[in-house]
């Protein structure tokens, strides 16, 4: 008897693990026509939610950031499907800003075509193809820019990203101002960064599927970032300098990861 | 479920329960919750009459997939009853280390019977009632009742119960192998999958799965050991939307006291349920398997044909969902009459 149980739940035991994983992956389904990929900018700050107005723990520095406004500007969006060839989303449509003050923080893209992506590209802030173009060939987003304090008013161009609060550190007590504007500055220096987020799992659309890349992004990084830390001590506001403000540029295009996708409708 | 028994902690808990029923020579059977794909919520709880019960529930608050099956083991207990099932979760709504923490109450009533089909085949049929809720962050509650999953199921017993009448000295054993359905009976909303991290809030799984369940143990004199082990094989609901399958593993040990005419069944246990990735247009959903290894404490009371009996399961250790979402209790009250 005790043989014959042992068989059986041998027997079970293969029945329960050869049954299971990969059951019905209709992945041979066509996807056809085409559909919406939406982007959620879920803003964070070092693991934690980013809430205005409340003071974070501290960083790497040493400081302790209360972040007021944080805004940022997305653009040239562009996913690479699963045979590596690359869409680019309509390039006047594709400048979207985010702001955690009015809670803009999903982009949506309609009419990308059916199909698998592997990866997702895309910029921040504003290239110089575009900037060039002048206020014309900028229309809409030049006016929503202004209306979300994403524009120098001295001189023409855009803030890629509008980064302000107060902090405090071992040296600074009191709570003080500081802010970050960084953008490139005319033709002369730069700072629109491109982003390379390869997906954790495909990203499928058609006329059936709408889908969802839920993005996590880490403030902090813009002061401790990997490649560059910037301390609000030695200085508070950073908005034209030919140093600093290339190191925050290649610290915001840091801020990015991939969270989770959602096929399929979903958060 | 392979790859969850790729991971060396559920192996090693797969391990260690397969030998502690095979090798003791005790065995396999009886109580055991049920895991239903979807997240993890479960339910189980199970129940162990007269040392030989079991039950599993499965996610979707344990009733939504077929809600906490219990199949009476053999040992010619037959019987009809009610049973309620309550399970309490949390789970994290957001990304964040500190985004907040919804709690979620999966209640189910189950009418549920064995009922003899022949001297040695079994049907078990559970029919879940469900009702649950959970607060949001904005401080609403939402709520949804209705039908569960009815789950039929068909058991065999290779070994032939000892007639009553003879006093048997020597251990008895049972061992029972089944199967059966699990219908979409119970509602499957999509709307309450999104933007929800907790997908298995739901009343049903909206798919037709498939049950194989296996039921050992044995008593002697006064005492018992059940254990029991069923796997569900969920298919994909008409919303393409498939919840992970599902393994269950419990045992239980038990001692009878008899009290005058009241048998008092004091019943100890753990048990393990895993689950696999949810899938969702053939692809799978992030952040949906786990597995959950919960602790047992039970009593069932007889007297004449009646039982009730009272179960409390706690987590001893969990990974559901990436941890975004944490059972924190399931209480199973139940009241049966045996035929």
């Amino acid at each position: 008897m005790k043989h014959s149980l042992l068989a059986l739940s041998a027997l079970f035991a293969l029945f329960m693990t050869s049954c299971s994983s990969d059951d019905d992956m209709n992945d041979d389904d066509a996807l056809t026509g085409s559909g919406e990929i939406s982007i959620k900018f879920d803003n964070g700050y070092n693991g934690n939610d980013l809430v205005l107005g409340v003071e974070n723990a501290a960083n790497a520095n040493g400081e302790k950031i209360t972040i007021n406004r944080f805004n940022y500007i997305i653009s040239n969006v562009r996913f690479v499907n699963k045979d590596g060839e690359e869409y680019t989303y309509d390039k006047d449509s594709s400048y979207f800003i985010i702001s955690q003050e009015k809670e803009e923080d999903q982009i949506e893209l309609d009419d990308i075509p059916a199909g698998e992506y592997t990866t997702l590209k895309f910029g921040v802030g504003v290239d110089q193809e575009k900037y060039l173009q002048g206020s014309e060939g900028q229309g809409d987003f030049l006016v929503e820019a202004e209306e979300n304090n994403m524009m120098w008013s001295w001189q023409a161009g855009y803030k890629f990203l509008n980064f302000e609060g107060t902090f405090t550190s071992e040296s600074i007590t009191e709570a003080t101002e500081f802010k970050i504007h960084m953008g490139s500055h005319g033709s002369e220096l730069d700072n629109y960064k491109e982003v390379v987020l390869q997906l954790p799992m495909n990203v499928r659309v058609s006329d059936e599927i709408d889908s969802n890349i839920h993005l996590k992004i880490d403030a902090s990084k813009i002061l401790a970032g990997a490649t560059n830390s910037i301390s609000l001590t030695e200085k508070q506001v950073i908005m034209v300098d030919a140093e600093k403000s290339p190191q925050i540029a290649v610290n915001t295009s840091e801020m990015f990861e991939v969270d989770h996708i959602h096929n399929g409708g979903g958060h | 479920m392979t790859n969850d028994l790729l991971n060396t902690r559920n192996l090693y808990r797969f391990f260690t329960l397969v030998c502690i029923g095979f090798y003791t020579g005790l065995s396999y059977g009886n109580d055991k919750p049920n895991i239903d794909g979807p997240t993890p919520s479960g339910c189980a709880t199970h129940i162990h009459y007269d040392g030989e019960y079991f039950d599993f529930c499965d996610t979707c608050g344990c009733g939504s997939s077929g809600g906490s099956m219990g199949y009476g083991t053999g040992l010619n207990n037959n019987f009809f009853g009610l049973r309620y099932i309550g399970q309490e979760y949390r789970s994290r709504d957001g990304i964040f280390a500190d985004s907040p923490w919804i709690t979620e109450n999966f209640n189910t009533i189950q009418a549920w019977a064995n009922l003899p089909i022949s001297k040695r085949i079994i049907a078990n049929v559970i029919v879940p009632f469900q009702f649950h809720n959970r607060s949001l962050p904005d401080n609403t509650e939402q709520t949804i009742s209705g039908l569960g999953d009815i789950s039929v199921l068909g058991f065999y017993n290779l070994i032939a119960a000892t007639p009553d009448s003879i006093v048997s000295i020597k251990p008895e054993h049972y061992f029972q192998l089944g199967g059966g359905i699990k219908m979409p009976t119970g509602k499957y909303d999509k709307a309450n999958n999104e933007g929800s991290v907790n997908p298995s809030f739901q009343l049903g799984n909206g798919s037709w799965d498939y049950v194989l369940a296996m039921n050992y143990g044995f008593t002697y004199r006064n005492w018992g050991i059940s254990t029991m082990a069923n796997y569900t094989i969920k298919t994909k609901n008409p919303k393409d939307y498939q919840f992970g399958n599902q393994l269950n593993l419990g045992i239980n040990a038990f001692k009878t006291y008899y009290i005058s005419d009241v048998a008092l069944t004091p019943i100890v246990g753990v048990s393990e349920e895993i689950y696999a990735s949810n899938r969702e247009l053939g692809i799978e959903v992030a952040h949906t398997k786990g597995d959950v290894f919960l602790g047992k404490l039970s009593i069932e009371a007889s007297y004449n044909r009646y039982s009730l009996g009272l179960t409390g399961m706690l987590p001893i250790s969990q990974n559901l969902n990436d941890d975004k979402v944490e059972l924190r209790n399931r209480v199973s009250v139940y009241m049966n009459i045996n035929l």
